[in-house]
């Protein structure tokens, strides 16, 4: 018996979980609130900054000329909205009972939690590509598609503590309230985190809580990569630390929903 | 009252299909599952019938590990329940399961397919949960009938040795009830092992060759349904009253043998433990009826008689939850 435990337990799970990311994947690019706050958002946001408000246009900052500073800001913003994003969905399921058919599948709660997360971070890719196209066309921002596709491949990987809270969000709030959670969180961290408007223009105090935040350490980690240069050690510690503490709760707050759909 | 078993399907998935050994499962104070014994054989098809409460979709839970028994053993196909699920060898259709809004039938059912080692053909499911005009519907928009189709799907989706079904009919119209179970029969027969859990007595009678009945979380009756009925000696006094008078359904009650009472309009039929003495009873009340009949039985009879017959008192126990 032992025997038959470990071989349905190793192998077999790698197949119900990219069935279940799958499935993920295609309703989420379905989902309207997903294309407005992840693409139209940032696009339209980066269009209005950098090409019709000509007197909101700074000299560089941070080294980067405005309109690739932006660029990257918005690309972030983006990315950590479509990151977040599953946590209206999961509210939602909770209450339907989904949950409860997924248990009597052989799909492992692991396997579940892991596809939720990775369709979320999956999910940042387009809204990447997109906003990196709105800077080509508009603006003729001189980045090359390799450079592009780097940010594109760091801003995924970094985005896992937004997936991790965008999941925690929909464990911990129920079907009516988790949108309202995740929009809150969401534009708190762009802003505090200076996506809208650089940490450097912020009073003291409230820029010392934006470097704290990951939305800071995510936004800053997309521009080394812009700049050519290699990621600040300090941004993906700040990154890691985030997604081990927020996924932490996360995976406590599921095996609380699962405990009490099993009484 | 023996089950019966189809040898040659036992060899394609071991022992027995269900092994309760004194399992008990309570939730604070009410006892749901009270130490139920029970196995069930390869092949068969048996219905776990009993009243709200009485403790079936406990049972389902605990075979299907999403609840540990609070005593006792349960094994499903010789396998700790959760072990037998993770092997994608059993399939069910719960009552309190859901969809993800959101999500398209199609995609629902090739998530079913991709979660299995080795599922049905995806057009053969589809035909055969009848969801092959539903493919391009969302989730969401679904009516109850059609969504326990996808959850049926589900269920069948990994071409399972063991299929669990809790109240599978519930939303159903009677014609898309009886397609189901003509579905199910065929399935079965397939050498595959049902179980199905309703409160439809037609249901367990026409589908199952088993019938389990639970009662306040206690196994009250087991056997084929014939046997079942053979195990009831009351009897049915039906008979009509007269238009515009007749006896108050007190007086009726109160006839001697009288266990049970079912009036439709001016015809009554009471469910007796003594026939003769009933009739007398009637006569002697000076009730005026009209085309009096006596009949044995049925399983509507056995069941009541199984489940909500005169009982010792039960002291300070509660009704088991579901």
């Amino acid at each position: 018996m032992l025997a038959t435990r470990s071989a349905t337990r190793a192998l077999p799970s790698v197949g119900p979980f990219l069935a279940y990311l799958r499935l993920e994947v295609r309703r989420s690019l379905r989902n309207r609130r997903y294309l407005v706050f992840t693409i139209v958002f940032p696009v339209m946001l980066y269009v209005l900054y950098t090409a019709i408000l000509p007197a909101t246009a700074s000299g560089p900052v941070a080294g980067l000329p405005w309109d690739v500073y932006f660029l990257v800001s918005m690309a972030a913003y983006g990315a950590i909205g479509a990151a977040m994003s599953q946590a209206a969905p999961i509210a939602t399921e909770r209450r339907a009972g989904w949950a409860r058919q997924l248990r009597v599948t052989p799909l492992p709660g692991i396997a579940y939690v892991a596809a939720k997360a990775a369709s979320a971070m999956l999910l940042t890719v387009p809204a990447l590509a997109l906003v990196g196209l709105a800077g080509q066309v508009v603006n003729h921002v001189d980045i090359g598609v390799g450079t592009w596709v780097a940010v594109i491949v760091a801003l995924a990987i970094g985005s896992l503590p937004f997936a991790a809270l965008g999941l925690l969000l929909g464990y911990l709030l129920d079907a009516e309230s988790a949108q309202g959670g995740m929009v809150l969180s969401f534009f708190s961290l762009a802003i505090l985190g200076g996506l809208f408007a650089p940490l450097e223009a912020f009073p003291a105090g409230l820029a010392t809580i934006g470097r704290v935040l990951p939305s800071y350490h995510f936004a800053n980690l997309g521009r080394s990569v812009v700049a050519g240069q290699l990621p600040d050690p300090t941004d993906i510690a700040v990154i890691a630390a985030w997604a081990v503490g927020l996924g932490v709760a996360a995976a406590w707050r599921y095996a609380a929903d699962e405990r009490s759909g099993r009484s | 009252m023996t089950p019966s078993t189809h040898p040659s399907s036992i060899a394609r998935s071991g022992p027995t299909a269900v092994a309760f050994d004194g399992v008990s499962r309570r939730f604070g104070d009410t006892v749901a599952l009270d130490e139920i014994d029970l196995g069930i054989a390869i092949g068969e098809t048996v219905a776990l019938l009993g009243p709200n409460g009485a403790g079936k979709t406990t049972a389902i839970g605990i075979m299907l590990g999403l609840l540990e028994p609070s005593t006792g053993l349960a094994r499903t196909l010789g396998l700790a329940p959760h072990d037998a699920v993770r092997s994608g060898r059993v399939g069910a259709m719960l009552q309190s399961a859901g969809l993800p809004p959101g999500a398209r039938v199609g995609e629902l059912v090739d998530l079913a397919r991709g979660l299995y080692p080795a599922p049905a053909g995806r057009d053969a499911l589809l035909e055969r949960a009848g969801l092959a005009d539903l493919v391009e519907r969302r989730a969401e928009t679904l009516s109850g009938g059609e969504a326990q189709r996808v959850r049926f799907a589900f269920a069948i989706a990994g071409d399972p040795d063991l299929v669990f079904l809790d109240e599978p009919t519930v939303a159903m119209d009677v014609e898309s009830r009886r397609a189901f179970w003509d579905d199910m029969r065929r399935f079965a027969a397939e050498g595959r092992t049902v179980l199905f859990a309703t409160h439809y007595l037609d249901e367990a009678d026409q589908v199952a060759d088993r019938i389990v009945v639970l009662d306040r979380g206690r196994i009250v009756g087991d056997g084929s349904p014939a046997a079942l009925k053979a195990t009831v000696t009351e009897r049915t006094v039906r008979f009509a009253l007269p238009d515009g008078g007749g006896s108050d359904d007190p007086v009726l009650r109160s006839l001697p043998g009288v266990i049970g009472l079912d009036r439709h309009g001016q015809t009554a039929s009471l469910l007796s433990r003594d026939a003769d003495e009933t009739v007398r009873g009637l006569v002697a009340a000076g009730i005026a009826f009209r085309h009096l009949e006596v009949a044995g039985a049925d399983l509507d009879a056995a069941f009541l008689a199984l489940t909500s017959g005169p009982r010792e008192p039960v002291g300070s126990s509660t009704p088991a939850a579901a």
